[in-house]
């Protein structure tokens, strides 16, 4: 039965090292798909290349499914894999800052990691950024600290919200995701001469 | 470098680049490990945690006192019985930088330079670099992950912040691209 | 070129939502809902298997032990006011949220024996095995480690046994009733948790805190 860890498959040191192998998985095919170039990531937001999109929604179309899957043949017990609490209105606020951030640093904390790792300097120089940044945070944290734990929804998940099967969710995001690819493609053909 | 933008070759220095990976197969390859995530430890992927550990312990070691009276460093100190970078998401990251310098060297991408468009100069673009993750700091925090951990893990578990902050990321991006496409093309 | 790498992109759309279509049927493993073995439970509530006498954990806390979690089930303000040393709070309410490792080993103590009891249920049902509760609570934590009493009429073993009470209720800052071979009346205020614990012993474990999870 899984998740291993949190069955005691193995202990603490075991799970950092996994974490290493994971983070190891995670930064090749971020590299592999061009997220270690601000270019290329911020070329979502232009238009002429939604790589950013399609990489991200097939990333969790796939887990979506494999965890969907899994969960069904009981080998995988969803309720014991961290869900971070839903706080909305601080994560709409949130969401909208980081993609301000995101068009005007180029990357977000994991692609700035996998640009610096290549050599990127405007990516170490955002890593940079991101350090500063959390510092500010932690020293307004006292004042800002009512409204980030506000609005507290716990842990759900949207067919918990929508009273949906989760089964019709996941197709819903499928079909999305689907559409959203194709539709993603003809832009990139409508936008990618101008670039 | 001009704005060439889909084989992404290196001209110059070196041998030539491979063009990146098909973007569904490369996000099937991320989903996949997303999902060892889920099944090995419980937990997705993330990023920003490992910067706040990085930086509760740096200020750990510079001013302690400062440090342990802070609410938000406090959370990545612990007790003090554990180290503060023997965190999951620090020997993620590490991982992460393993992961994308091996890519990056198999791809002859790896090469040290600046990311930007051709009209604007090197200081400026890294100035943006800075703000930008400043502002990414915020965001991140405030929503309690960032594009990794909120976005992309959370989307896989039909999160319903995580979908919320995934939406408004694109509002976000998409509001300012404007004003900001000096620095790209 | 783009002819081959357009229909390998179609046949992953259309493998997609094959797959999600068929995840229509899919019945998730979500927690809440479970079955439990209630002959294997009404056996071990018999057997009283499920128990940790107050002397036993304080002898853990006095060893430094640190394979358990004890868990405080009782309002913040109690536990504020008082609370076993190294417990951690857990309010029964946020007891199923709470993230336990299936592998740890959980003590759960209320102020009497029933809120932990329930407790001890709800773990069960969530399927967490190695849970126990404190006998008698805070109320059997006081009148055996705290203020541990010697009977009258006491013979040697039962004095002997006294002694080492009397030892571990000063470790925690308690005070054993012994005056005169008579009970004296148990104090109505708890020891204050301020109060250095006494040295020569080995001090016990700081509580884990958890560190933040997530992004």
């Amino acid at each position: 039965m899984a998740p291993f860890y949190k069955y005691g498959f193995f202990g603490d040191e075991m799970s950092l090292v996994l974490a290493f192998v994971l983070g190891t998985g995670f930064g090749f095919f971020l590299e592999r798909a061009g997220f270690g170039s601000a270019r290329k990531l911020a070329a979502q937001f232009y238009l002429y290349d939604m790589s950013v999109f399609k990489v991200m929604f097939t990333a969790i179309v796939t887990a979506m499914l494999g965890v969907t899957y899994l969960g069904w043949l009981g080998w995988l017990d969803l309720s014991l894999v961290y869900l971070v609490p839903t706080h909305l209105v601080p994560q709409i606020v949130g969401g909208l800052v980081l993609g301000v951030g995101f068009v005007v640093g180029g990357y977000c904390p994991g692609t700035s990691v996998a640009s610096l790792a290549t050599g990127r300097i405007d990516g170490f120089v955002y890593a940079f950024g991101i350090g500063a940044g959390t510092l500010a945070y932690a020293e307004v944290f006292p004042w800002i600290k009512g409204f980030v734990n506000s609005n507290e929804l716990g842990q759900v998940t949207l067919p918990e919200v929508f009273d949906l099967p989760w089964g019709l969710v996941v197709f819903a995001v499928v079909l999305i995701a689907v559409a959203g690819f194709s539709a993603a493609t003809l832009v990139e053909r409508r936008f990618g001469d101008k670039a | 470098m001009s704005s060439d933008h889909r084989p992404a070759v290196m001209r110059g220095s070196g041998r030539p680049a491979s063009p990146y990976w098909n973007p569904y197969l490369a996000g099937i390859g991320l989903g996949l490990v997303l999902l060892a995530a889920f099944v090995l430890v419980g937990r997705g992927l993330g990023a920003s945690g490992a910067f706040s550990s990085s930086v509760a312990w740096l200020v750990n070691l510079v001013a302690p006192a400062h440090a342990q009276s802070n609410e938000y460093l406090q959370g990545y100190l612990g007790d003090g019985t554990t180290h503060p970078l023997k965190a999951w998401l620090v020997f993620e990251v590490l991982g992460v930088m393993a992961g994308a310098l091996f890519s990056g060297l198999l791809a002859g991408r790896a090469r040290i330079m600046v990311e930007k468009g051709p009209r604007v100069s090197t200081g400026v673009r890294l100035l943006c670099a800075f703000a930008g993750g400043i502002l990414m700091a915020f965001g991140a925090h405030l929503a309690r992950g960032c594009t990794s951990g909120q976005a992309l893990t959370g989307g896989a578990l039909l999160n319903v912040g995580s979908w919320a902050f995934m939406l408004m990321v694109f509002v976000g991006g998409y509001a300012v691209a404007w004003f900001m496409r000096w620095q790209w093309r | 070129m783009k002819l081959p790498a357009l229909t390998l992109n179609q046949r992953l759309a259309a493998v997609a939502v094959a797959l999600g279509a068929l995840a229509l049927f899919s019945v998730p493993h979500r927690g809440p809902v479970v079955s439990l073995d209630t002959r294997e439970l009404a056996l071990i509530v018999e057997k009283e298997v499920d128990h940790v006498t107050p002397s036993e954990l304080a002898a853990w806390i006095v060893q430094g032990r640190s394979d358990y979690r004890l868990i405080d089930l009782r309002t913040a303000s109690d536990y504020a006011a008082y609370h076993i040393p190294t417990a951690e709070n857990v309010t029964v309410a946020a007891l199923p949220e709470f993230p336990f490792l299936r592998n740890e080993k959980i003590v759960l103590y209320s102020d009497g024996g029933i809120h932990a009891a329930q407790a001890w249920m709800l773990m069960q049902a969530q399927g967490y095995r190695a849970v126990y509760t404190v006998l008698g609570g805070l109320e059997g934590w006081k009148d055996d480690v705290l203020y541990p009493a010697l009977p009258a009429q006491a013979s040697a073993a039962e004095r002997a046994r006294f002694e080492r009470a009397a030892t571990l209720s000063r470790f925690f800052g308690g005070e054993p009733r012994a005056e005169g071979g008579v009970a004296a009346p148990i104090p109505m205020e708890l020891p204050k948790l301020a109060a250095p614990m006494p040295s020569g012993a080995v001090s016990p474990v700081a509580p884990r805190k958890k560190k933040k999870e997530g992004c």
